[in-house]
């Protein structure tokens, strides 16, 4: 019950999008990146997503829509394509770049396995502490993001995202990283920073939490109860979100 | 002098003992993740005992109980007449191979008292007479679709769910069909798109839904959907699980000048003992009567016994009357509560199941503010659902519930300047 179109952009923004973090939150990343002239890479997905990202200094960035003037293009005929490339499965061919393989092959490729060394951690990595909390947080982001991508795509997600009203809400874990899933006429947008005016509010209590949620070792309505997962303003808004949550785990399996 | 606070120690212990045995501690209506108790540490999470109007939880607290066991408790707490004829059946026998007799006398009794109904059909909860109902409407017109109204609640059953619920398939909700409340024009497109085709209108007698202002129906709406149903063969069915009795004891169809072909009640038949019933026109006996459907338990004799002295007690009292004038004394002071402390409550719905809201933000922060500060003083409201009026309820309980309120405005003024 899920679909590859919804899948490619959970991929593009929630797992590619998440780059921007780890390059901000791990020196390992950034380290693959300097000493680099600034460079992007645009990708285009028939019938699905289409972003740029920017690497600069360490750091990356996406931005809606592949640029025009990106310096490497990779276009995609399908959004089964796009899926095959992150799962192995399909080799991309640059249309536009191709000298700058050598970034692709040396750089983007190393800095992608760091971060599913992150997002699929080894159970014996978690047991350090750093790696348990910057995993977490990446985690964290992944799912903001991809809560709005199944509510925007997904048929299901979308018959959830008509009911939520127009607002901001407010996820976060406590001590740790926030995101607002704005609403507007049921489209989603999710911005990886608290932007104030909160409609609604959903906060977990500490990084632990967080990670036995994230990897279903305990159940959100029983966290509600307990008072370790606190909900306010706009219930509705929260109630509905929850249901994508559902569907994230689905996605991300 | 501000009043004293509740706390919840012995609560939260009873919870996390509940966590370890029962999936989410405590699931369904009346758990704290309804959306209802915010924060959950200001709601009392498991209860001890009950009398009238009151209820006290296991920290010993005492709180007004302004949702009545979300509706069953109608006439207070261990009302001696309803428990009276309850015990005397129970020492004759609560269920046994044959039924008792005194489900003919409750079905005569619904009958008489209902003005709509031709026949009765007892179960146990909402939820089963309202998919009773659907089943009756399907079986007498062979037809698949039921339109509902934006914002419902039947029950539990995967017809009476969403598409994005946990267990729901898309097939399960496949036949449903969704209009907006009041919007007949909305309706009459559904039924002209959907000719032939639909079995069932399904409604509560207002919109009472959870999260927003409840609204009356408009004028005349009540009198069109039900020429619109005739003429199309549909069936028009109330769900009056919420409101029934409370309006009006013939039926809350009645209440708005109207007739229904099916009408499901539950809540206040019996204060709390358990029993459902689904009522129907004559031109739909023959298809309840084909339905397969029972349950182990729908027979027993206590609940229809309890029913029997519910029904004849709240027709003495004239509990609707009772119901109106009480709710309107208690909101008008709750409203002029909010008005001295600079707060606007708007109160929605009919009087006798008020609903709440502090007006004055549109993130409900401050509602839910007032309303956790009320029930830590022991009066027990809920966030965001409809409340229920019942006849133990005394003037000495809505003044010092005003005094409540009126001390928990003062006490989040200072965070709201």
């Amino acid at each position: 019950m899920t679909d590859s179109k919804t899948l490619a952009f959970i991929k593009m923004y929630a797992i590619f999008g998440t780059l921007e973090n780890l390059c901000e939150l791990d020196e390992n990343a950034r380290a693959l990146l300097k000493n680099k002239k600034p460079i992007s890479i645009g990708f285009e997905v028939k019938d699905g997503p289409a972003a740029t990202i920017y690497f600069k200094n360490g750091y990356c960035r996406m931005e809606d829509g592949c640029s025009p003037n990106c310096t490497i293009k990779l276009p995609f005929s399908s959004c089964e394509k796009f899926n095959g490339m992150i799962d192995g499965t399909v080799t991309p061919v640059p249309t536009k770049g191709l000298v700058h393989i050598g970034f692709l092959l040396n750089s983007f490729i190393p800095l992608t396995d760091l971060l599913t060394k992150y997002l699929r951690p080894d159970p014996e990595d978690l047991k350090d502490e750093a790696f348990f909390e910057l995993s977490t947080k990446l985690m964290f982001y992944l799912i903001t993001v991809a809560l709005s991508q199944i509510g925007n795509h997904d048929a299901i997600g979308s018959f959830s995202a008509d009911h939520i009203v127009d607002g901001n809400i407010l996820m976060k874990i406590e001590g740790g990283p926030e995101a607002t899933i704005m609403v507007h006429k049921h489209h989603m947008v999710t911005v990886k920073r608290n932007i104030g005016n909160t409609t609604a509010l959903m906060a977990f209590k500490g990084i632990k939490l967080a990670r036995d949620l994230f990897d279903g070792n305990v159940n959100a309505v029983a966290c509600i109860g307990e008072g370790t997962i606190l909900m306010g303003g706009n219930i509705s808004m929260i109630d509905n979100v929850n249901r994508i949550l559902d569907r994230v785990a689905l996605y991300l399996a | 002098m501000a009043m004293k606070t509740y706390e919840y120690p012995k609560g939260r212990e009873w919870f996390n003992r509940a966590t370890k045995v029962i999936p989410s501690g405590i699931y369904g209506h009346l758990g704290p993740a309804e959306g209802n108790f915010i924060p959950v540490t200001s709601f009392p999470l498991m209860g001890d005992h009950a009398q009238g109007a009151y209820f006290w939880d296991v920290d010993g607290n005492r709180f007004i109980d302004y949702m009545c066991a979300y509706g069953p408790n109608v006439l207070g707490y261990n009302d001696p007449d309803v428990d009276k004829a309850a015990k005397e059946q129970m020492k004759k026998g609560n269920l046994f191979t044959s039924p008792s007799y005194k489900m003919v006398e409750l079905a005569e009794l619904m009958v008489d008292t209902v003005a709509s109904a031709d026949w009765a059909f007892f179960a146990k909860n909402g939820n089963d007479v309202t998919t009773g109902a659907i089943l009756t409407a399907r079986a007498a017109t062979h037809r698949k679709k039921i339109v509902f109204v934006n914002g419902f609640y039947h029950g539990v059953s995967p017809w009476t769910q969403k598409i994005d619920y946990p267990g729901i398939l898309p097939e399960d909700v496949a036949n449903n069909l969704y209009i907006d409340w009041n919007d007949f024009d909305q309706l009459q497109r559904v039924f002209d798109e959907n000719k032939g085709e639909i079995a069932a209108f399904i409604s509560t007698p207002y919109l009472h839904g959870n999260y927003f202002d409840n609204v009356l129906p408009a004028d005349g709406y009540w009198q069109k959907v039900r020429e619109l149903c005739t003429e199309n063969g549909t069936v028009l069915i109330v769900d009056d699980v919420r409101a029934g009795f409370r309006l009006d004891i013939a039926g809350s169809d009645h209440f708005y000048g109207f007739e229904a072909d099916l009408i499901c009640f539950c809540k206040a038949i019996a204060n709390g003992y358990n029993v459902s019933c689904l009522c129907g026109k004559d031109f739909l006996k023959s298809a309840a009567s084909s339905l397969s459907y029972t349950g182990s338990y729908w027979y027993s004799a206590v609940p229809f016994a309890a029913g029997i002295a519910c029904i004849e007690k709240m027709k003495k009292l004239d509990t609707p009357k009772m119901f109106k004038e009480k709710a309107i004394k208690l909101t008008d002071g709750l409203k002029a509560a909010a008005a001295n402390n600079g707060f606007n409550l708007v109160v929605s719905g009919e009087p006798a199941l008020f609903y709440l809201r502090v007006a004055d933000d549109d993130t409900f922060f401050i509602h839910q503010d007032w309303i956790q500060e009320c029930v830590r003083r022991g009066v027990f409201f809920a966030g965001h659902h409809n409340h229920f009026m019942n006849a133990a309820l005394t003037d000495e309980d809505i003044a010092f519930t005003l005094e409540v309120a009126d001390d928990a405005f003062k006490a989040i003024r200072p965070k709201y300047k």
